[in-house]
């Protein structure tokens, strides 16, 4: 008679399930949004379902391989975060911008460069909150604050 | 044009592909881009209306394990595990990008503890949550002082991008939707690739080969053993302790080894070899960051004034 | 099983023969920046031990006396192996090749003193030896063909040594495609050599055992002959294929005197003379090379009387006296098979060691007078060169047949011969006659223009060569003084130093005392070339050949030698001492003197019939492959590039993520396919 563990198929395919999900919704930031941090946080993602369905493989066997595995992405990828981080302060410091459209020096050679402000014409407008800008009144340090006879007052304009 | 109704019909008669559908349309309506004639607000919201119908859909295909406790958990852990996925990649700040994602992290550690990997659990939240998510917040902080910029609203060809992921997370349900055992769920294609894969032969537990395939020594069950099931297991299966003189027929009982020795076991013995190549990893990855990060003012060999590279230098690190 | 033969140690060690030249060749080469100006010595050992061991086989030589060293091509059916065979034929033209090929190497390291690439001289040197010994040793008609071309491209590489000089060039292109058709001839004959011999055994003793029984049969025995023939027109230098070797002499004189003495031209004789169990099949090939021979001999004669150029008198003299072989050769019928081959080999023998000197000594009066070679621009050197004027003389003595040295035994051998096969040949009887009386009267012409350039060289009164001289071309000293150039200036008129001078002394010696063995062997062995005939018939085949009865016939000996003594008498007469008869006779036979002076315009023949076909047809297809072919090419090459520039290279914009999102959309369509494929299968 076999014995009876809890982690049946079913379970397992939850996991795989999600996992499925978080490599898919990964692929999709990865190709759609322009931003290189946000780019990379969906690459991690995709590593997150990867080393979810690991684990799940690992624990339906009964053996510790998927464990193993998922300590070697982890590996792989906090070495991709630091290069990729190291990257993107270079490149930052080059365009003063953080947009993955900037870089397009490979294409071919007489190939028309793709301009950013056609990209800019998509983008959704700025859901501007009503009313002016505010911004806290931060005291200068190292200076004794005024005290104001009615603060809040002063503050609310 | 039989088999193309099949087809359809197959695809239109599995819940799943609507949970596709619907995650699909909202996640596209989510993304940054201009909606058009629709206002913003209006967009969002049908967005997330249609992401949450779609995940309640895909939930269904969850089934639980038999236990009331670890069942709540999963729910806990895998619903907002994708909430926080769809999040991550629709945020337009990138700082509400990294604590989505950070969220979706600690959702995956909870999942491993559910899976019996606490060390691992431990693990990701240690490295991801504590140090890389931190990093990327450094980095965001240092890089992107003003508001949200153009970049974060326009989304790239967001339709193409959809189109691709999700079919692709199509084809994953319907290829783990067929993996089921015992009784059937739903009709359609279902029955179809169960009566031709038969996948619950094809996943089969490693402990289980001797009384798959035959005697323990049998040539054939050592060497798939020998292949599928490394050293170090999880489990030993034994009798219960004093029941085995008396009665041989008694149930076995799995005894669990503690986690951190029987990875570190396994490591030690099956994946020694991965171990020192991820050391080495470790260690180029380390000196790569510290080389492109302190980048020296290349001399260039068309410059022959030294002083004036190094002012160029100066200027522009 | 053939009969069990226990082979000698000579016999055993023959192929050091061709290795220790290739040696030579190799430390010549290799250490060439260390040697410099001792580079000769790798190849003086070479060739000297190749030498000694030459000597060695001679007593080792017997019929059936090969030895298989290694094997060397093993391809299907076709076995190759490196099997040498030490018979009298290859023992004898062994010692020749390296005695004369050695000396000629001791004068070079004279000749080619200060010369910018000294080692490469000496390497190509070691390497011909060695293409011409393998040649010589080898058992299998492939393995010859092998070192046949290697001489070859020695012959080109050293006839060519000066390459900068476009005559030069030319000149070696000429040897080179001119021996390429005949090489072709070869190949054709091995290949249908291959196609009908029984095995497809391609060894000599295999072959010349079936040609005997009668296993091949006797349409292709006479095909095979003939492309051999063909072949050995190339490397002998026959018509119509000898206009190569008078261009041979814009090599360094050294070179002159290898490739017509001792190695390239004897290769064709050596290759019918090998072959001749086969080729005495064919009486009507033989009467054909006994005709071409004749006409070769008559031609070349004709030639050299005119020339003006020492070396060019020499050139076709050596055309001549191969023609003389190849009448030899071609008396081979019936009886006087035997016979005939041994005065071909024996004229071959005498020859080289007289022609080796003659141009040994040529190229001493091209030393002494500072490159020049025009016989109009010095005269009466017997003063200032005396050793030169003495071996020379002993040379052209011997050339002229004068009796008793070796030359006028030799040129007998070849009458006889020739007199014993118009009784010998059955339908061919009246060739053999015309042939006869034609090497009678080229005997003549053949003392004549020898008597003549001995004459003008040497008699008269004493004339040295100054850029002042009428006959001087304006830049024939500077082209000629090429290769002297090297820091290295000698004054005009002076006897040539001792390591020049001692070769000619020992090929003069070696002429006078080949023909005072024969002389001493007449009375002991029953004729003057016994001695040799005895060694050269233990040779493979030969003595199946037909053992005429040779007598000396007194009547061609006395005719040979009055019409020698006539041609010399003729040229004392008109040139020992400036007359106005030469200038007479110009005027009298002007349109003959004119066609001799210009080679009878063979080389223009040629010019206009074949080498304008051939630079036709080369236009022809130069301009088709220009404009069809390769606009061909190149217009199908724009089809995919007007498509790249028009709408492919749009894709490559280096965005990244449409790289990503391109590659990713693929997968996922692969993927869809894959699933509903898994889903539509029952």
């Amino acid at each position: 008679m076999p014995p009876t563990d809890i982690f049946t198929l079913e379970v397992l395919r939850d996991y795989l399930l999600i996992g499925a999900a978080l490599f898919a919704l990964g692929i999709l930031g990865f190709l759609s949004r322009r931003n290189l941090i946000v780019m990379f946080l969906s690459a991690e993602m995709m590593l997150q379902g990867v080393a979810l369905t690991l684990v799940g493989f690992g624990r339906y066997h009964g053996n510790w391989t998927g464990q193993i595995l998922t300590i070697m992405i982890l590996t792989v990828a906090a070495c991709e975060a630091s290069i990729a981080l190291a990257l993107i302060v270079i490149l930052y410091n080059r365009r003063s911008s953080l947009d993955v459209t900037l870089w397009q020096d490979i294409r071919e050679a007489g190939v028309p460069a793709t301009p950013a402000s056609l990209i800019t014409e998509e983008a959704e407008p700025v859901d501007a909150a009503p009313g002016p800008e505010s911004y806290p009144h931060l005291t200068p340090a190292g200076v004794e604050p005024a005290h104001p006879v009615e603060p809040w007052i002063e503050r609310r304009s | 044009m039989d088999v193309i109704f099949q087809f359809i019909g197959s695809v239109l008669g599995m819940t799943g592909t609507y949970a596709v559908l619907l995650g699909g349309l909202g996640t596209y309506l989510l993304l940054p881009h201009r909606h058009g004639a629709i206002r913003p607000r209006a967009a969002h919201g049908a967005g997330l209306i249609a992401v949450a119908v779609g995940l309640l859909i895909y939930m269904t295909y969850w089934r639980p394990p038999g236990l009331f406790l670890p069942a709540v958990f999963l729910y806990i852990f895998g619903a907002p595990s994708l909430i926080g996925a769809v999040l991550t990649i629709t945020s337009r700040d990138p700082v509400a990008s990294a604590l989505w994602f950070a969220s979706v992290v600690l959702s995956t550690a909870g999942l491993f503890l559910l899976a019996e990997a606490p060390f691992l659990a431990a693990g990701t939240i240690i490295v991801y949550a504590g140090a890389v998510i931190v990093t990327f917040l450094f980095v965001i902080m240092l890089a992107q002082m003003e508001g949200k910029a153009d970049y974060d609203r326009a989304a790239r060809s967001p339709g193409w991008a959809t189109l691709t992921s999700f079919i692709i997370l199509w084809c994953l349900l319907a290829t783990i939707a067929t993996l089921k055992t015992g009784e059937t769920i739903g009709t359609g294609i279902h029955h179809l690739a169960r009566n031709r894969m038969e996948p619950e032969k094809q996943l089969l537990r490693s402990r289980d080969l001797d009384a798959y395939i035959g005697s323990p020594d049998a040539t054939m069950t050592s060497v798939v053993r020998r292949a599928v099931s490394p050293m170090s297991q999880i489990a030993n299966l034994r009798p219960a302790e004093g029941e085995a003189a008396a009665n041989p027929d008694a149930p076995s009982v799995m005894v669990h080894r503690p986690n951190v020795a029987g990875i570190a076991a396994s490591m030690y013995t099956d994946h020694l070899a991965s171990v020192a190549i991820a050391g080495a990893l470790l260690f180029v990855a380390l000196v790569g960051a510290v080389a492109i990060t302190n980048p020296r003012m290349p001399v260039r060999p068309s410059s022959s004034d030294p002083a004036q590279s190094a002012a160029i230098g100066s200027i522009r690190p | 099983m053939e009969l069990a033969y226990e082979p000698g140690f000579f016999v055993r060690n023959a192929w050091l023969i061709p290795f220790f030249p290739l040696l030579g060749a190799l430390v010549t080469a290799i250490g060439a920046r260390r040697l410099r100006g001792a580079a000769h010595l790798p190849v003086w050992a070479g060739i000297g031990l190749a030498f000694l061991v030459s000597l060695g086989t001679l007593a080792s030589a017997d019929h059936s006396a090969k030895y298989t060293v290694f094997e060397w091509l093993s391809a299907g059916n076709l076995e190759v192996p490196f099997q040498v065979r030490v018979d009298g034929l290859s023992t004898m033209m062994l010692s020749m090749v390296t005695f004369v090929s050695g000396l000629v190497a001791i004068f070079a390291a004279g000749y080619m003193h200060g010369d910018p690439s000294y080692p490469r001289f000496f390497a190509l040197i070691g390497l011909f030896v060695t293409s011409m010994t393998g040649l010589v040793l080898s058992n299998n008609y492939l393995l010859t063909y092998v070192f046949w071309e290697g001489v070859g491209a020695c012959s080109y590489l050293l006839i060519g040594f000066w390459y900068s000089r476009p005559s030069a060039a030319a000149a070696a292109m000429k040897a080179f495609l001119v021996n390429r058709v005949g090489d072709f001839g070869f190949a054709i004959a091995i290949f249908w050599l291959w196609s009908v011999s029984p095995g497809h055994d391609l060894s000599y003793d295999s072959i010349f055992a079936a040609a005997e029984s009668g296993a091949i049969p006797t349409s292709a025995i006479a095909g095979i002959s003939l492309l051999l023939f063909w072949g050995a027109t190339a490397k002998s230098a026959q018509i119509p294929l000898y206009t190569w070797l008078p261009d041979a002499m814009e090599g360094p004189t050294p070179v002159s005197a290898l490739i017509h003495a001792a190695t390239m031209v004897t290769a064709g004789v050596y290759l019918l003379a090998r072959s001749m169990p086969m080729v005495a099949m064919a009486p009507g090939v033989q009467a054909l090379i006994a005709a071409t021979g004749c006409a070769t001999a008559l031609l070349a004669a004709a030639i050299a009387l005119t020339q003006n150029d020492l070396k060019r008198v020499m050139a076709y003299s050596t055309v001549s006296q191969l023609g003389y072989m190849f009448m030899a050769l071609g008396s081979g019928v019936g009886d006087v098979a035997q016979l005939a081959v041994v005065a071909a080999m024996f004229h071959l023998f005498t020859h080289a060691f007289f022609k080796a000197l003659l141009f040994l000594a040529s190229g001493s009066v091209m030393h002494a007078m500072g490159d020049v070679i025009d016989m109009r621009r010095f005269r009466g050197l017997r003063h200032r060169l005396p050793i030169t004027y003495l071996t020379f003389a002993v040379g052209a003595l011997a050339l002229a047949a004068f009796p008793p040295l070796s030359g006028f035994f030799s040129k007998d051998e070849v009458l006889g011969a020739i007199s014993g096969a118009i009784h010998a040949s059955e339908s061919y009887s009246w060739v053999y006659q015309i042939v006869y009386w034609t090497a009678l009267v080229t005997a003549f012409m053949t003392a004549f223009y020898t008597g003549r350039a001995f004459f003008m060289t040497f008699h008269g009164p004493e004339k040295l060569p100054s850029p002042n001289d009428p006959e001087a071309p304006p830049a024939d000293a500077h082209a000629h003084a090429h290769a002297h150039d090297e820091g290295h200036h000698h004054e005009i008129g002076h006897e040539s130093p001792p390591i020049m001078a001692i070769p000619l002394m020992i090929l003069a010696g070696c002429t006078v005392l080949i023909g005072l063995i024969c002389l001493v062997a007449w009375p002991i062995t029953g004729g003057p070339a016994e001695w040799f005939a005895g060694h050269l018939e233990k040779t493979l085949g030969f003595e199946a050949l037909g053992h005429g009865e040779h007598g000396f016939s007194w009547f061609t000996a006395t005719l040979g030698t009055l019409l020698g003594v006539g041609g010399i008498a003729l040229a004392y007469v008109m040139y020992a001492e400036p007359g106005p008869l030469p200038a007479r006779m110009k005027e009298r036979f002007g349109a003959l003197y004119r066609a001799s002076l210009n080679k009878f315009y063979v080389d223009e023949f040629y010019d206009a019939t074949i080498v304008a076909t051939v630079r036709i047809s080369a236009s022809i297809s130069d301009f088709v492959d220009t404009y069809v072919v390769d606009r061909l090419i190149t217009g199908i090459a724009l089809i995919p590039r007007a498509i790249g520039r028009a709408r492919l290279a749009l894709y490559q914009n280096g965005l990244i993520q449409f790289y990503a999102a391109s590659s990713a959309l693929c997968v996922a369509f692969l993927l869809l396919f894959l699933v509903l494929l898994g889903l539509q299968r029952p």
